[in-house]
């Protein structure tokens, strides 16, 4: 991971120099000026050759210029443009267009004495977002191929401000590249059971972390889960994960908030299986497993003042002597029933229990679920955003707001009963899946019915991430992949309302 | 249609059972009391139990509130009167608005199409609606019966078969309305060709129905710019060259639906004289396959002078609309309202209960959601991003019609590409494809075509343009 360091300004001997610099700006200053006035003016007279104005997504290069008196200097300079608002949003985006510009150097230099704190951070948020690589299985890409940069350093006077700015980005961004690494690794490595390891490993951030099996889902009544896991040789796991950052040491005071992911670390669909063609997709079918473990050790990591807690339902859907069947009737934790009609449907099976726990046990303030769970979602939304479906105006309405903030859309669905009533079964209590027609509506309906609001209200909301969870293309702040939706926007939402 | 006749009293008659509107069980009059109870009667919305021996039918209506409320109970009177010639309700005590309401629903509930049968289906041909003051129901009635007429032209002209309802019948059939005092314009193919209108007569021109564009204008009373609807009417779609599969390629013959619905809400405001002024553009052309078709690859030049590449020629509907909506700027409108059957996407999305809805102009969004609730016909606000745009680029003209591949949004990308013809007004679209028709019957309505749209425009129309 690129180290991103806050420094006093001075000009860089080598590596890159970068100058920030925003539309309309007035003459060049600081470092920029600088560096200017030791090449006799040469960076002022290529920017306006190149006619840079400092727009948003424009960039320049100038290569070694020469400087007075022959003192070394940095082997480029890159200006890259702000826009008209220097946002934290807009700074985040110039520092993920940054990376390919300044990744074959070893160091960076930015001039970011003009920007406040919080723009410097997200700038450096921003190329430290964009620099994810996944490498693990490459052993023969040549080292003039690899990204060489190794630290970003901002030259900036408000250093300690920068740096209070920064801590808590760092951590997310740790969360982020958590969650990428579970998302990209290959179904063969990241089974349930490994997966289950990787979460132990955060203990070391100070995450309490449990791992259940399959023996103790049995206990507990896991019928539709367990359903999902017997087609499989991979044992099921379950692992529940608990940051205590308001309670520490003390009574909790406040119900914790509960995140709970979808994690099929391979989905063949069952013996209802899918075509060949695109089937390697399916290792990213725990991608909500994949946020909720990234969320969980960006709070830690943060230190958030929050209790929260996330549970994550671990599973391979395969197509094994024992695989459940279309037909099947299955038990779930809570005594409904489920007529199993397709066993590709099998994620709102696993997460019909893990809900049912969560609530049980935990008894949340809300509950938000991911799931990489339909492809109905993606012919309805397509990739820009995340279908959210929720029982509580408040909730979605705060959801919808920081996935705004932090450039992870989401997009409301509706509920109801018409909807509600395509699962009904002869033989059930409901079938696991409604037809095509509004296809990400009935899965979300069928979550709703492990939902129990008959004692009292239970906020929740569901995100079908299938179509934001990994991207065939290039992001500002992602290369094309895994994309670790979710862990910054559910991030925000703890940060902006249930932290203090 | 029903005829409804409003009557002080009721007459006898065992073989028209009068239904008696009951809000609980307590409202149950003292004499039917045991048998409501032997029945298990409470009351609730949509109850209904037929006391025959007493001509008398019990019929639940629950917390009835909305007008639209009191319309689903009389579509479940009608419904539980069977198969009876006759039935009465009796809204003696009830508001003027709810009798008119209750009327206005079993009129939508009792709709059949009888054109192709030997022997009609047996069922209600007139109501009796009895009210203590048929003077204050009669100017509610006229309302309310004119948006159910036009929801019932739409629903009839849905249903015609594609044989019989091509693009020249259903020119002819929007000419008669005339008689109520709806200009009528069409264009045959030279004045489309005049007009540059190359999306609608590519579209129409493997068949040897030829296409047309008809314009329905109702002047209203107020100095106002007008109101556009405009609908997608293919009569039949085969898809084109990119032929859809056979399975289900009947129900293609109601892909004019969204042109129904337009001109069904321009005969309610003409029946009820709105003051409103109102236009309804209809692009008519038949998807057909032929020698002259249009193919994938062709490039299009548009009435508005882009170009378009065509991916899939059964993405057909965005093209005529494009063009409609292109023909619309010359009206000045105040708002543009496009309906379409556009897309399976939609239908993936939101299924058979909420149409999509997309646009640019919130205030217009949101009063069409209003009206669309105060109707029963549903609207879901669905996205236009960044993305979906970006996903039209074309590698030789200024845009794709669709995205290639599957798995798309292609509702999303659909709307993408009619913003680019809406001109910057203030515009909507609704895409239908998932509620035109019914599987199963509702309150209000049979199964089979709902005229959806018809009643939302009209309601629109009443509630936020006649001010």
């Amino acid at each position: 991971m690129i180290d991103i360091a806050f420094v006093k300004p001075a000009l860089p001997r080598h590596g890159a120099l970068v100058l920030p610099i925003g539309e309309g700006a007035e003459a060049l200053s600081g470092l920029a000026q600088a560096i200017d006035a030791a090449s006799g003016g040469a960076v002022t007279r290529v920017l306006a050759a190149a006619g840079f104005k400092g727009r948003k997504g424009q960039s320049c290069t100038l290569w070694a210029p020469a400087l007075a008196d022959g003192v070394a200097g940095p082997s480029r300079i890159v200006a890259i443009g702000l826009g008209k608002e220097i946002t934290p949003e807009a700074a985040e985006a110039a520092g993920g267009a940054l990376h390919a510009l300044v990744q074959a150097e070893r160091e960076a230099v930015v001039a970011a004495e003009a920007l406040s704190a919080p723009v410097a951070a997200a700038l450096g948020l921003g190329l430290l977002l964009r620099s994810y690589r996944f490498d693990r299985y490459r052993t023969t890409e040549k080292e003039e191929d690899k990204p060489k940069l190794e630290r970003l350093a901002i030259a900036t006077d408000a250093g300690s401000a920068a740096k209070a700015a920064w801590a808590p980005l760092r951590a997310i961004a740790d969360g982020v590249f958590i969650s990428r690494d579970l998302v990209s690794e290959p179904p063969n490595i990241l089974n349930p059971p490994e997966m289950a390891e990787r979460c132990r490993a955060l203990e070391s951030l100070g995450l309490t972390v449990e791992i259940i099996g399959p023996k103790e889902m049995k206990k507990l009544g896991f019928g539709a889960f367990l359903g999902v896991a017997q087609g499989s040789a991979q044992e099921p796991r379950m692992v529940v994960l608990q940051w205590n950052g308001a309670s520490k040491g003390k009574k909790p005071g406040q119900k914790p908030v509960a995140f709970i992911g979808k994690g099929v670390t391979f989905d063949t669909g069952g013996i209802s299986i899918k075509p060949a063609a695109g089937m390697e997709d399916m290792k990213w079918d725990m991608a909500g497993a994949g946020t909720v473990i990234g969320l969980m050790a960006a709070l830690a990591g943060r230190k958030a003042k929050v209790d929260a807690v996330g549970i994550v339902g671990l599973v391979e859907n395969m197509p094994g002597g024992n695989a459940q069947r279309p037909g099947d009737v299955v038990t779930t934790a809570s005594g409904q029933t489920v007529e199993v009609i397709n066993t590709d449907a099998e994620g709102r099976l696993v997460l019909a229990d893990v809900l049912h726990y969560c609530q049980t046990r935990f008894a949340p303030r809300f509950m938000v679920d991911l799931a990489t769970l339909t492809g109905a979602i993606i012919i309805a939304l397509g990739h820009e955003h995340a279908g959210l479906f929720s029982n509580d105006d408040e909730l979605a309405g705060r959801l919808m707001a920081a996935g705004k903030a932090v450039g992870e859309a989401c997009w409301r669905m509706p509920l109801g009963d018409a909807y509600d009533k395509q699962l009904k079964s002869e033989i059930a209590d409901m079938k696991n899946v409604g037809g095509r027609p509004g296809g990400s509506i009935t899965a979300a309906q069928f979550i709703q019915r492990f939902i129990d609001t008959k004692a009292g209200p239970m906020p929740w909301a569901h995100l079908d991430i299938a179509g934001v969870a990994w991207s065939s293309k290039d992001l500002p702040t992602a290369p094309k992949g895994a994309t670790a939706f979710g862990v910054r926007l559910l991030d925000r939402l703890v940060a902006e309302h249930y932290e203090g | 249609m029903l005829t409804v006749k409003l009557r002080r009293a009721s007459r006898e008659d065992a073989r028209a059972p009068l239904a008696l509107p009951l809000s609980d069980a307590a409202a149950v009059p003292a004499a039917l009391r045991a048998a409501a109870e032997a029945a298990g009667f409470a009351g609730a919305a949509g109850q209904t139990v037929l006391l025959p021996e007493r001509g008398v039918m019990l019929l639940g209506t629950g917390a009835a509130r909305r007008p639209l409320d009191w319309e689903e109970a009389g579509g479940h009177a009608a419904a539980a009167a069977g198969e009876v010639r006759r039935f009465g309700i009796d809204a003696r005590g009830l508001p003027p608005v709810a009798a008119a309401s209750l009327a206005a629903g079993a009129c939508l509930r009792a709709w059949r199409f009888n054109r192709y049968r030997g022997k009609p289906t047996p069922g209600p041909h007139r109501l009796d609606l009895i009210v203590d003051d048929p003077e204050a129901v009669v100017p509610l009635w006229d309302r309310a019966s004119a948006g159910v007429r036009g929801c019932l032209l739409a629903r009839d002209l849905s249903m015609e078969p594609g044989n019989a309802l091509t693009t020249r019948a259903f020119t002819a059939r929007l000419e008669a309305l005339a008689e109520y005092g709806i200009a009528v314009d069409v264009l045959g193919r030279k004045r489309l060709a005049r007009e540059g209108l190359g999306g609608l007569l590519a579209v129409g021109g493997g068949s040897e129905n030829p296409p047309r564009l008809a314009v329905l204008r109702w002047r209203g009373s107020v100095a106002a710019p007008p109101l556009v609807f405009i609908g997608k009417g293919i009569c039949f779609d085969t898809g084109g060259i990119s032929i859809k599969g056979a399975a289900g390629m009947e129900a293609m013959k109601a892909d004019m639906a969204g042109a129904a619905a337009c001109a069904g809400a321009m005969l309610a405001l003409a029946l009820r004289r709105s003051p409103a002024p109102a236009i309804a553009i209809l692009a008519l052309a038949e998807n057909a396959v032929g020698p002259a078709s249009y193919r994938p690859g062709d490039v299009l030049r548009m009435g508005s002078g882009r170009t378009v590449e065509v991916i899939d020629t059964d993405a057909e509907g965005r093209l005529v609309l494009a063009d409609a909506l292109h023909y619309a700027q010359r009206f000045q409108p105040g708002a543009v309202l496009d309906l379409a059957t556009l897309t399976g996407s939609i239908v993936t999305a939101l299924g058979a209960h909420r149409a999509g809805l997309f646009g640019t102009d919130e205030r217009l969004l949101a009063q069409a959601q209003a009206a669309g609730e105060a109707v029963g016909e549903l609207l879901w606000p669905m996205p236009i991003g960044a993305r979906h745009r970006e996903d039209l680029a074309s590698a030789i003209a200024d845009l794709k019609q669709c995205a290639s591949g599957t798995r798309q949004p292609d509702a999303c990308h659909a709307a993408a590409f009619l913003r680019e013809f809406a001109g910057g007004l203030p515009w909507a679209h609704l895409d239908i494809a998932g509620v035109d028709d019914r599987a199963e019957a509702v309150a209000l309505g049979p199964r089979g075509p709902s005229g959806f749209g018809a009643r939302l425009l009209d309601a629109l129309v009443a509630m936020y343009f006649e001010h």
